[in-house]
């Protein structure tokens, strides 16, 4: 039976690696964003040669599995990348999971990038302003505000994607339950706690969602 | 000035949108472009800062001239730097102050210091009536309000030329009075403008040349009494009655 215990006396030992998930989830969401970003200017300027090689980059991306991707990563390029071979599998799934998701954020920001008023852009050109100006003074911010809502949902499939950590022998949430486990065979309380962590992570991420919304509506 | 010959401007190459048009424009002078909807009004005026870029034929303002035929993207910058424009729609930056939006330029194009920039914003502001206001987004304003704004952003540029592309036309009835009266301000400081407008009786009051457009080309050129007391073209005739009545 559920022994109560037993579950808030491994809570907490899961809930310490609670910092390598955040951690894990915060380099990703930076450099994915940094990624979706570029992309989407790309795509949106159609720069040439770039453009095609950036849909290219997304069709694998977002034509994969994530395990799929990790493991060719990270077992697949180490038989022909030193570099890979001697990578933290941690920098690995943080640099998988950031090309990941900054493929999904740059749709994301691109169909943002497109819904603001061509009037805007007109506007920067009558004053003059160039067209890197313009779209990081202009079109950007008005975007991010658009492309928020599809962002924070980005953000929340990052942070529970990265209970695929483990599968390269990080140990993060995920991986401290699944040596929990293999020890005392309580699966129930555990995965209980590891579903109830993840789940006060995303609501706490959808609070940040509905902040950040309000103080964008009182600005304009 | 001003110096338009031989403009053309088609879209998908078929239909000519304006036809072989030759004008040219003195300091000092305040153009209003009349007509029916879709007979290229709009389009000349963008055409001279190339908001919209022609199909054949030279501009001139200032000193250089470009070629539709062939120019580079700093000739087209060049030929901005000559004018500013005010749009049907305001096109006011929606992620800044009212303030913000006439310091962008100054700062980002003209390499103005954020408190010389500030200066200007404050004198403009005020010009146009909306100092009280400097603080407030477009999306907190009225129409009218916006459009105010708009014209202190352009005159802010300090241009040698003011374009207006319909600047009431997207008002409601009552906001309409205000924004002529900021333009007929401006009027009365000597700027140089052109006017695309349906507003004929201030076209009347402000103007010192009409040009009446009429499919793509400029069927009459001259003083609002020639054009607008004594019409001889029937199109023209036509216009009026409509819009007089």
């Amino acid at each position: 039976m559920f022994d109560l215990s037993y579950f808030f006396g491994v809570f907490p030992v899961i809930a310490s690696k609670l910092q390598v998930t955040l951690l894990l989830t915060l380099t990703a969401a930076v450099f994915s964003i940094i990624i979706g970003v570029t992309i989407a200017v790309i795509a949106y300027y159609k720069i040439r040669i770039l453009y095609p090689i950036t849909r290219f980059y997304l069709s694998i991306l977002r034509g994969t599995p994530l395990v799929a991707q990790l493991y060719f990563f990270y077992y697949g390029l180490a038989r022909v990348s030193e570099i890979v071979l001697n990578m933290k599998p941690l920098t690995a799934v943080a640099l998988v999971l950031s090309l990941n998701t900054g493929a999904f954020m740059s749709e994301s920001i691109r169909g943002a990038l497109l819904s603001v008023d061509s009037g805007q852009k007109e506007a920067a050109a009558m004053m003059g302003m160039s067209e890197l100006q313009t779209i990081r003074r202009i079109v950007l911010p008005q975007a991010f505000r658009v492309s928020l809502p599809a962002l924070f949902n980005d953000l929340i499939n990052l942070l529970k994607a990265t209970s695929l950590a483990f599968m390269l022998g990080v140990r993060d949430i995920m991986g401290q339950a699944k040596s929990e486990g293999a020890q005392s065979f309580r699966y129930f309380e555990i995965y209980l706690a590891v579903m109830i962590i993840y789940w006060l992570l995303v609501l706490g991420f959808s609070h940040l969602h509905k902040i950040m919304d309000r103080k964008c509506m009182e600005m304009y | 000035m001003i110096e338009i010959s031989h403009l053309w401007k088609s879209f998908d190459g078929e239909t000519d949108i304006l036809k072989d048009i030759n004008i040219s424009i003195q300091k000092g002078e305040i153009v209003a472009i009349l007509g029916s909807s879709g007979t290229g009004k709009s389009t000349l005026l963008r055409c001279l800062n190339y908001l919209t870029k022609p199909t054949d034929g030279i501009i001139r303002i200032g000193s250089h001239g470009i070629d539709a035929k062939k120019h580079s993207k700093k000739e087209i910058m060049e030929l901005r730097s000559h004018s500013a424009m005010v749009f049907q729609n305001y096109n006011l930056f929606k992620n800044k102050t009212a303030i913000e939006n006439i310091m962008e330029a100054l700062i980002t194009v003209k390499g103005k210091s954020k408190r010389e920039a500030q200066e200007i914003g404050l004198r403009l502001l005020d010009k146009v009536g909306m100092l009280e206001r400097k603080d407030f987004f477009p999306s907190k304003l009225s129409g009218g309000q916006q459009q105010r704004v708009g014209i202190a952003r352009a005159l802010a540029l300090n241009p040698e030329v003011l374009l207006l592309d319909e600047p009431t036309s997207a008002l409601d009835p009552e906001l309409v009075g205000e924004v002529l009266n900021t333009i007929q301000k401006v009027a009365e400081d000597g700027a140089t403008m052109i006017l695309v407008t349906h507003e004929v009786m201030f076209a009347r009051r402000i103007a010192t040349r009409i040009l009446f457009m009429a499919e793509g080309t400029i069927i009459a050129d001259g003083t609002p009494k020639e054009i607008l007391d004594n019409p001889e073209d029937e199109r023209v005739k036509r216009f009026l009655d409509y819009n007089l009545k």
